[in-house]
């Protein structure tokens, strides 16, 4: 996994394998930013805001198809990491995970909430390999974390098409699973397991990185 | 896994990518709640909120609007605590002090061989570097990873006595004979983790002393833990 700033000494320091965990500077770094919010302190939410809010805004532009909308669901999104940031629970995982999934979250309500949700649902899907290579193909110069954009992208390109386009549809469409069943013709239980078996392999490949 | 470890695992999955919906949403609730204080659920569960969370990193990125920040940090925070500014380097007028005393951590540093037998830094993955402090009075273990370059540390320890009542661990960058306070930390059952956001470049030796919770902006003991930087 490159440039996940994530080290494990205990194999390179045998005498410390029993002793020391996983260290993670970047994810460290995060939690360091949340406990700053948390005592008031603006530059330590600038610092999250510029690490965090183009892929929150990338992932609601994706989900809702509208830049004003997205942009709407990130300004909530870190309203409430500004306004809660004990929100935020170290044990259930990543300043990242939590963050990504408060915007998702916002983004699929909203879609769902969307009248015109079902006309969208029903037209035309590009296939998950397509979509991924247009991905390819506009790979910004500005990026912040290139390395985890390729790990991540390489993660999913390595999984079966059909669970790759079940994870597309749910994640990035915001397309439910009854959704999914409806407009593939697979029955629901397929997109449930070709959805698990994807994110088994994405586990596997990705790592954990809850600490 | 069980059976329903197995049920569970499957709508977690789903529910992770935000496609559960109908009767498995009330199905994935029932199936929780009959497990109580279940921890593999929360592992499994957890573990696929963390993928989920990297998927959005596939994306480009998409620049929002600047004002966005602007317009949060403007409003009013509930429950925000103070801000207690971190200690930065130790004022004109304690300056003697801080000398005198980063005198006794290099005398420290030497008689704790830390000089003569140097804890070789190991450079990692990624150009991190992992430094162990030497206890010449301290206990367990202190440990420091940090990206040469980079501003940034991770300090962690365990097994580290409790500093004792009214007292606390404070952390200093050494840069030209002058202590810079890291911030000061309390172990929880024997275990410290810090993040100090600051550059280590300058800083030729790492040392942790025993400080009043004040967290003075100069050192008035003794290290317990040194490290010298490559």
């Amino acid at each position: 996994m490159p440039d996940l700033a994530v080290l494990d000494h205990r194999a390179a320091r045998p005498d410390l394998r029993q002793d020391v965990e996983t260290v993670d500077l970047a994810e460290a770094r995060d939690r360091d930013l949340v406990a700053k919010v948390g005592q008031g302190d603006p530059d330590a939410f600038r610092s999250l805001f510029a690490r965090y809010a183009p892929a929150a805004n990338a992932l609601a532009v994706r989900v809702v198809r509208q830049a004003h909308l997205a942009e709407e669901i990130v300004q909530e999104a870190f309203m409430a990491v500004w306004r809660n940031p004990g929100g935020y629970d170290p044990s259930r995982g990543s300043v990242r995970a939590w963050l990504m999934g408060t915007v998702h979250h916002r983004a699929v309500d909203l879609v769902r909430r969307e009248e015109a949700h079902r006309r969208r649902a029903t037209a035309s899907i590009p296939s998950a390999t397509e979509e991924l290579e247009d991905h390819a193909d506009r790979v910004a110069g500005e990026m912040d974390r290139p390395g985890e954009r390729r790990a991540v992208r390489a993660a999913l390109l390595e999984i079966p098409e059909a669970q790759r386009d079940v994870i597309r549809l749910m994640y990035f469409e915001g397309l439910t699973q009854t959704q999914i069943a409806e407009a593939t013709g697979l029955p629901l239980g397929t997109v449930k397991s070709r959805a698990l078996l994807g994110m088994r392999r994405l586990r596997s490949t990705l790592g954990g990185l809850a600490p | 896994m069980t059976l329903d470890h197995a049920t569970i695992e499957e709508l977690l999955a789903v529910r992770a990518l935000g496609g559960l919906d109908g009767d498995d949403t009330a199905e994935l609730d029932r199936l929780l709640a009959s497990h109580g204080e279940c921890v593999e659920c929360r592992r499994i569960g957890d573990g696929f909120d963390e993928v989920a969370g990297r998927l959005a990193l596939a994306l480009d990125p998409i620049e929002p609007s600047p004002a966005i920040a602007d317009r949060i940090v403007a409003t009013e925070q509930v429950g925000a605590e103070q801000v207690s500014p971190r200690p930065q380097a130790a004022r004109p007028r304690r300056a003697i002090a801080a000398v005198a005393v980063a005198a006794v951590l290099a005398a420290v540093i030497v008689a704790a061989g830390v000089v003569r037998n140097r804890p070789i830094p190991v450079t990692l993955a990624a150009g991190q570097t992992f430094v162990t402090f030497e206890a010449p009075q301290g206990g367990g273990v202190l440990t420091l990873a940090h990206t040469p370059g980079r501003p940034g540390a991770l300090f962690r320890g365990h097994d580290v006595p409790d500093p004792g009542e009214g007292r606390v661990y404070e952390i200093w960058m050494i840069q030209d004979g002058t202590p810079i306070s890291g911030g000061c930390v309390s172990p929880t059952d024997g275990r410290l983790a810090v993040f100090i956001d600051a550059s280590l470049d300058d800083a030729e030796v790492m040392a942790v002393t025993l400080e009043d919770p004040s967290c003075p902006s100069a050192p008035t003991s003794e290290p317990v833990y040194v490290a010298e930087l490559a």
